[in-house]
């Protein structure tokens, strides 16, 4: 008897865990699959007919969907790219010890702590069309004569929210970078200079290497958050068609127009499309562990 | 006088001139956000984005501050429910996700049983779900039983979505625990719940701190979730207040910066005060130790 409730233990210390992800992710997820079979109109509630994979087709016809992954796509570029840089530069000042090194770290660590909407807010006031604070200094310093308008326009709006979000991730990216900074023995570096490398040399031969599998998974995180940015983009222009991402598209289709089987439908192709990410999120999670 | 041959002495020596800019450039780029909202606050709304060549207001006023946190306005009543309801959230959140993902923690660190793999990656997997694949159904069956605008079970989603992460950190810290520690209390008689209470627990506070702090977090900032699931008057969170000021009124941005501002104050006192434990968090959330 005793050996039999050590057997069954586990799965009873599991139910908690099961049960929540049963009810709120797994049947939901099976759900939204079988509404993407459907003809599904809240506004026609009582025709919920079989379709086949007609959503499908009607989503991957729409000129919506395509502009729509343009941006997603043109800001999981920008994205990458800024989070990547901008978090190694913020790990190399805070890989350096000194007296206010706590504070710089509390500091860097304060835009990932914010609520992204708050972050699109804040930073709409910088970029503010008429007279903010972008356009005060550009005029100020002469760079240009008449107001910029950042936020109406396609690619100088997705440059702004790229702009937004990797402020947003790039503590992240940096806190990991400088795990990976502290992890290199100093000896390493003592030992070059022995040899007479000079410090970009050390930079280019001993850091970058020993750090790179650290960016890698800065990058892979920054990579999810920029495919599911959907806050800056509504704080920035409201949800309005110019910025719009698949997760913008998929919102209004859903819950504007209400169409729940071209929304199911447009969520399953964007599921497979982020797949892929995620098959490398979770390998760079997995590296070396054993639970 | 400090040893030379020690690493820590050439490394404080060498602040030169190029550290001092790139620290410059970092906590502009990094404060000058928040100053600016700051300025935006303070600024009265006939001086705000005209051109003028100045960036600080001529009169700085505090009405934006006093008409939120003292008035009987409107925007105070709105913004006090906000706070409220997003602390409600919060707590429910953080009642009910701590225990849960500490225990399933334990049990996929330090349980032996068949099928653990299909549970950890079954798990681990939704973390990369997009949100739109369970909400869609989850506003259909939420509204057909009445539970839309319910802090309970919005909180009970948000636990859905943060369990992956918060599961996958604690794990990581329980495998750290020596397995000796475990197996002596074991035969001093502990069963496994006896060793997860007597061994486990009082050695893990502070990935618990951690794993709380950053689900307090995610809780604060959520802002797509409640506006689907949960956006009337007595549950929208002050995420979604804020972002009314902006958009749905006529716009006093004055009141939404000052909004914005207070909306990030406990977020930001907590990344302030324990950027240990969040900094550790975020380490073993990304590496294994």
């Amino acid at each position: 008897m005793h050996r039999f409730s050590q057997k069954i233990l586990p799965y009873i210390l599991l139910l908690p865990m099961g049960l929540l992800m049963v009810a709120l992710v797994y049947y939901p997820i099976a759900v939204t699959f079988s509404y993407s079979l459907r003809e599904m109109k809240l506004t026609r509630p009582n025709d919920t007919a079989f379709v086949g994979f007609e959503n499908y087709v009607s989503v991957l016809k729409s000129q919506d969907f395509w502009y729509s992954l343009q941006n997603t796509l043109f800001l999981l570029a920008a994205v990458v790219i800024l989070t990547t840089l901008c978090g190694f530069f913020v790990a190399m000042i805070l890989s350096k010890e000194h007296r206010l090194a706590g504070l710089f770290l509390a500091i860097a660590i304060l835009p990932w702590a914010m609520p992204p909407i708050v972050n699109g807010i804040i930073w709409r006031f910088i970029f503010f069309p008429g007279y903010g604070f972008i356009n005060k200094l550009l005029l100020m310093l002469g760079l240009i004569d008449t107001p910029v308008d950042w936020l109406s326009n396609r690619w100088l709006l997705l440059s702004v929210v790229a702009v937004v979000t990797a402020w947003r991730s790039a503590p992240f990216c940096a806190i990991v970078c400088l795990a990976g900074l502290k992890s290199i023995p100093k000896e390493l570096y003592e030992a070059a200079k022995i040899d007479g490398s000079g410090s970009f040399h050390s930079f280019r031969y001993i850091t970058l290497p020993l750090v790179f599998p650290f960016i890698g998974i800065g990058t892979t995180s920054a990579s999810i958050t920029a495919i599911n940015i959907f806050d800056e983009i509504v704080a920035l222009s409201g949800f309005s068609d110019v910025g719009k991402n698949v997760l913008i598209q998929n919102y209004l289709t859903t819950f504007s127009f209400l169409d729940f089987g071209k929304g199911s439908a447009l969520t399953y192709i964007i599921m497979g499309l982020t797949a892929v990410l995620g098959v490398f999120y979770l390998r760079s999670l997995n590296r070396e562990v054993e639970f | 006088m400090k040893d030379r041959n020690d690493p820590q002495f050439h490394k404080r020596s060498k602040i030169g001139p190029g550290y001092v800019l790139a620290s410059a450039l970092f906590l502009t780029l990094t404060l000058g956000p928040f100053l600016w909202a700051f300025f935006i606050s303070i600024t009265p709304e006939y001086e705000m984005f005209t051109n003028t060549p100045n960036f600080l207001p001529k009169e700085p006023v505090l009405s934006n501050y006093t008409e939120l946190l003292l008035g009987e306005s409107q925007y105070s009543q709105r913004l006090f429910s906000g706070l409220f309801n997003s602390l409600k959230a919060v707590l429910v959140t953080l009642l009910c996700g701590i225990p849960i993902a500490t225990i399933t923690a334990y049990t996929l660190a330090r349980l032996r049983f068949p099928g653990k793999a299909v549970f950890k990656y079954g798990l681990l997997i939704t973390m990369v779900i997009p949100v739109f694949a369970t909400i869609i159904p989850l506003f259909r069956i939420f509204s057909t039983h009445r539970l839309l605008d319910k802090t309970f079970w919005l909180s009970l989603v948000y636990v859905s979505s943060f369990l992956p992460m918060s599961t996958w950190l604690m794990s990581n810290y329980f495998a750290t625990i020596p397995r000796e520690l475990e197996e002596a209390a074991r035969v001093d008689g502990c069963g496994t719940l006896g060793c997860f209470f007597r061994i486990i627990l009082p050695n893990s506070y502070p990935i618990l701190i951690s794993a709380a702090l950053i689900m307090f977090l995610s809780a604060w900032g959520q802002y797509q979730i409640p506006l689907i699931l949960a956006s009337s008057a007595n549950t929208k969170p002050v995420s979604i207040v804020t972002s009314e000021f902006m958009t749905k009124d006529t716009i006093f941005y004055g009141i939404t910066a000052a909004g914005g501002l207070i909306a990030i104050l406990p977020p930001a006192l907590a990344a302030l005060f324990f950027r240990r434990y969040l900094v550790n968090g975020m380490m073993q959330g990304s590496t294994k130790g």
